[in-house]
């Protein structure tokens, strides 16, 4: 096998380090942000249930209150 | 045009944009690595460590177009309080960030093989470095200062300040003399780097655009439903 493509003449360590860290930093920003975004939505839906039913239902008559629950049912 | 101030519309069509950007974002990624990694040329002089440059690059950009939205979208929010806004800038704040580290961290690997040092206190990396910590205190100041009118003035006057050093950090390879090249791409003037470069340097730029798009729109939820949560606790 052709390791020299990923030697790139001694300065592969340069190379792959500097698109490890960035694809690490991406990856774990985009895990913590769903992560907290899933949490948000299922507590926001607890909390709604948790409401007396009248109040509920005006909360699902709700645009964006619509939305969480369906974007949170799809997933 | 109206349509976009409504916080409803909004939540709605970034549920849909991020469907999208969330379906184009890898192949983009994959395509933007392999032409970077290995379909693009060795420099002649830097030889393979030019490939930092696909990602050190977009990155540095990503996060000086990052805070000069936060800086527009803080003075529009300090002029006619529009909740909207502040939405937008609590969202794109922490991606500024990352991708500011991002650039110094890479630029930082970068400058070993190439001035061989890891770090020199010449004018682009510490305009760069002070950009960094605008942006810490910008983030602190919007989590920490539960006065809502107080907040937004501390943020209006970090991000005008901020500006300030987003000129200084353009500018500070012509006004100082740095071991950091001036730059290659102007929009002024003409690119001096190969077209054989400028195609992975644009695939990659367009790559982390759409992921901080993702980033972005997820955010902009996480900060809408936060605000719906306060109104349901009220009730």
């Amino acid at each position: 096998m052709n390791f020299e493509i990923f030697l790139m003449d001694g300065y592969g360590v340069y190379v792959w380090s500097s698109f490890g860290f960035t694809f690490l930093v991406c990856i774990y920003l985009y895990i913590r942000t769903k992560k907290t975004l899933k949490k948000l939505e299922k507590d926001f839906i607890k909390e709604a249930q948790n409401l007396p039913e009248e109040q509920f239902e005006d909360i699902r008559k709700q645009k964006i209150a619509k939305e969480i629950l369906i974007s949170h049912s799809r997933s | 045009m109206i349509k976009f101030l409504n916080p409803s519309y909004v939540f709605k069509l970034s549920g849909k944009l991020l469907s999208f950007f969330k379906a184009v974002l890898l192949p983009i990624v994959v395509v933007g690595l392999i032409f970077s990694l290995f379909l693009s040329p060795k420099d002649y002089i830097q030889g393979d460590t030019v490939r930092i440059m696909y990602i050190h690059v977009p990155s540095a950009w990503i996060s000086l177009l990052s805070f000069a939205a936060i800086s527009f979208f803080c003075i529009l929010n300090f002029l006619f309080k529009l909740k909207n806004v502040t939405l937008i800038y609590k969202s794109l704040a922490p991606i500024g960030l990352t991708f500011n580290i991002i650039a110094i961290v890479t630029g930082s690997i970068w400058g070993q093989p190439t001035w061989g040092t890891w770090w020199a206190w010449d004018a682009r990396l510490t305009s760069m470095l002070i950009l960094m910590f605008f942006y810490i205190a910008f983030i602190f100041s919007y989590k920490f200062i539960n006065n809502s009118d107080r907040s937004i003035k501390a943020c209006t006057l970090i991000s005008v300040l901020g500006l300030i050093n987003l000129v200084i950090i353009k500018y500070s390879v012509e006004w100082w003399s740095t071991l950091h090249q001036p730059s290659s791409i102007s929009l002024t003037r003409e690119t001096t780097v190969h077209f054989s470069m400028l195609i992975p340097l644009g695939l990659m730029l367009f790559a982390l655009i759409m992921y901080v798009a993702v980033i972005f729109l997820m955010k902009y939820r996480i900060e809408t439903i936060r605000i719906k949560r306060k109104g349901i606790r009220k009730l």
